[in-house]
């Protein structure tokens, strides 16, 4: 016996479906990053949106054909795309240009500090704080990802063949060392302590190395590409996509070598196509690729609960606001859930 | 059904240097087609081409570590076919122009072997531009011109109005024997409609159905060892899958290099279904291919593309895998 609830729509939602706001907008989500308590969304139309508790969200007008990528740099947000610019947006919507590459697209951007960088083709342009021209960095070939460490005096850049590792000495200097694995890595990313450097590859596996005593090693076993990982809880756990679970490899002690992942399991048997760590817990949030979304404590996979029912597109953007009281969802098929966290009455 | 219809098509032009790329490149973009286009260029000329859609991309050729021993592919057209797959408004196919002097393998490799590539677009053809007054030339001096001529589902012979006659015969015979397959079409100045060069679905499994072996009488005797030729196979005679399958992967794994093109359409013993493959390399596509047309005779073509096809036995190996 099972209940008839067609006749009660509200029932198939979740409670934050049934508390937040469903937006269905029919452009692709290529990203979403936190701006304090903002979220701003890039779309594949070219515009950007800015979420904000009690605020209406208004498309900006950024790049002609797709933003590729975001990220921020203090309360600004800096996105790349198809048409070659390199932009920085404020919250008020003010958007300058930092740089201009014409038909070679912005594939990657990022900031620490006050310097902000993007990558081009082979080529890293960082504009330093108060310098009008950038400081160029070229590699042997197209760059597959950027990413500064917590203090932002070292920046990695993943390539064919491994990653170069740019590091500032105190004359203000970069220099590189590489970090040599076979084939192409893509996205790259350092733990927030600064010892671990990964990457995500073309085939489907990730790489890491122990820069300390440059260890290195790579994490199989996934039935696909890996487009979305991310350390949790400061850098113990190193939570991933790419499977029908949500792998997170423990990166606390020595590292992952010789130890066996956590898997968190979720219904329908679907693959995770993002995953977003829950700011200071140990937990994440994790994307399904028929466009559910749950939250799961990591040692605790029993609680586990549902946050977005399925829309049958992959999950492409997960944010949550610096103050963890609202977060953003979406997906590849243009639909966007903001909700409220908390349930507002019992707060 | 609705899966294919979903996917983008990807037509990859080639042709040696000078041929006459750029020349095509600027007509399907001015042109009034009413399509929407993205040309993925890697030689951006001095003639400016100006559209909206056209992507700037190095040639950059990865080894994939697949335990495919010639498995290349093309790392630039993943991150630009993933990245336009992103876009709002969906466009109605996509051209890849490569440089004059690339083996068009890893491009095709590309749509076998990434996920999200294969997912969301799919090879509609290859498309080479040839010079009728250079070719043979090129042929004769470049291994890269000569793939490019194998490879080809459509070749534009262009610059006819500069060759005689017996010229352009010649340098037609000459392609004939790389690739019989290749619809080849005289142009000037690559006049050409858009429609018979885009939207041909020339990798789709169906139209291996159409492939006729027509050039049996063919001798190779006068031909150099690593020269590009062709050789095709019919049997009446059903097949046995597990001999086929044990010859035909062995064959793949041990002369995968050599072979650049295979198609086939196979007859099993037992088996209502045809089946229909098609490969590049070691890479394959194969699947069943429904029921064969009632009335008519069932039968096995196999057709190889590649160099030093002779020594592979080829005639033995098929011939072993009739069913006793």
């Amino acid at each position: 016996m099972k209940a008839d609830t067609s006749q009660f729509p509200e029932l198939n939602k979740t409670k934050f479906e049934q508390r937040g706001t469903e937006f269905k907008l029919g452009i692709p989500i290529t990203n979403a990053v936190t701006v304090g308590n903002s979220i701003a969304v890039g779309f594949g139309d070219g515009t950007v949106r800015i979420f904000t508790s009690g605020e209406s969200s208004e498309p900006i007008k950024a790049h002609k054909g797709i933003v590729l990528c975001m990220s921020k740099d203090g309360d600004n947000i800096l996105t790349g795309g198809d048409d070659g610019r390199f932009l920085n947006i404020s919250l008020d919507g003010k958007i300058s240009e930092i740089g201009n590459f014409g038909t070679r697209w912005v594939d990657h951007v990022t900031a620490n500090n006050g310097s902000l960088v993007c990558s081009s083709g082979n080529i890293v342009y960082l504009w330093s704080p108060n310098h009008k021209e950038p400081k160029l960095f070229e590699h042997n070939s197209t760059i597959g990802g950027i990413a500064f460490d917590t203090k932002g005096r070292r920046l990695a850049v993943s390539r064919y063949g491994g990653v170069t590792l740019w590091k500032k000495d105190y004359s203000n200097k970069w220099n590189s060392s590489e970090l040599n694995w076979k084939g192409s890595h893509n996205k790259v990313i350092f733990s927030p302590d600064g010892k671990y450097l990964v990457t995500s590859m073309q085939e489907n596996q990730l790489h890491f190395w122990r820069l300390k005593d440059k260890i290195d090693s790579a994490m199989s076993g996934y039935g696909a590409k890996i487009k979305s990982f991310a350390f949790v809880d400061d850098s113990k756990y190193l939570a991933t996509s790419g499977a029908k679970e949500a792998v997170c490899w423990p990166f606390d002690g020595d590292g992952p070598v010789g130890r066996e992942p956590i898997c968190l399991p979720y219904v329908g048997n679907k693959l995770v196509t993002f995953v977003e760590p829950f700011p200071n817990e140990n937990a994440i949030l994790t994307g399904l690729s028929d466009g559910s979304v749950f939250l799961s404590e990591i040692e605790k996979a029993s609680n586990t609960i549902i946050i977005r029912s399925f829309t049958e597109f992959e999950v492409s953007a997960i944010a949550v606001t610096k103050d963890c009281s609202h977060l953003l969802i979406g997906d590849m098929g243009g639909n966007i859930l903001w909700t409220s966290i908390w349930d507002e009455e019992k707060k | 059904m609705e899966e294919t219809n979903k996917q983008v098509p990807v037509t990859v032009l080639t042709g040696f240097l000078g041929a006459g790329k750029t020349t095509l490149l600027n007509r399907i973009l001015t042109e009034q087609h009413g399509k929407k286009y993205a040309v993925i260029v890697n030689e951006f000329g001095e003639q400016g081409i100006d559209n909206d859609l056209v992507v700037d991309a190095d040639e950059e050729v990865f080894e994939m570590n697949n335990g495919c021993i010639c498995c290349t592919v093309r790392g630039d057209l993943i991150r630009i076919l993933s990245g336009l797959m992103k876009r709002a408004d969906k466009l109605d196919a996509i051209i890849v122009e490569t440089t004059g002097l690339a083996d068009p393998a890893p491009v095709a490799q590309t749509f076998f072997v990434d996920q999200d590539v294969a997912d969301r677009t799919k090879l509609d053809a290859i498309v080479t531009v040839a010079d009728a007054v250079h070719l043979s030339t090129q042929l004769t001096d470049h291994h890269e011109a000569e793939e490019q001529i194998a490879f080809a589902d459509v070749v534009l012979l262009n610059k006819i109005d500069l060759v005689d006659e017996s010229g352009l015969e010649v340098v037609k015979e000459r392609i004939k024997k790389i690739n019989p397959f290749a619809k080849v079409i005289n142009t000037t100045k690559c006049g050409v409609s858009l429609n018979e060069i885009l939207n041909l679905d020339a990798f789709s499994l169906k139209r291996v159905l159409d492939v006729e072996p027509d050039f049996l009488t063919s001798d190779h005797d006068h031909e150099h060892d690593d020269d590009v030729t062709s050789l095709s196979f019919v049997s009446d005679t059903p097949l046995d899958m597990e001999k086929f399958q044990d010859w035909f992967s062995k064959l793949l794994q041990t002369k995968g290099q050599d072979i650049l093109r295979t198609k086939g359409i196979l007859d099993f013993t037992g088996e209502s279904d045809r089946y229909v493959f098609q490969g590049v390399h070691m890479l394959m596509d194969a699947s069943p291919m429904g029921k064969w047309p009632e009335g008519k005779e069932r039968s096995s073509r196999l057709v190889f593309i590649g160099r030093n096809l002779e020594s592979m036995n080829l005639k033995e190996g098929f011939e072993n895998c009739k069913s006793a």
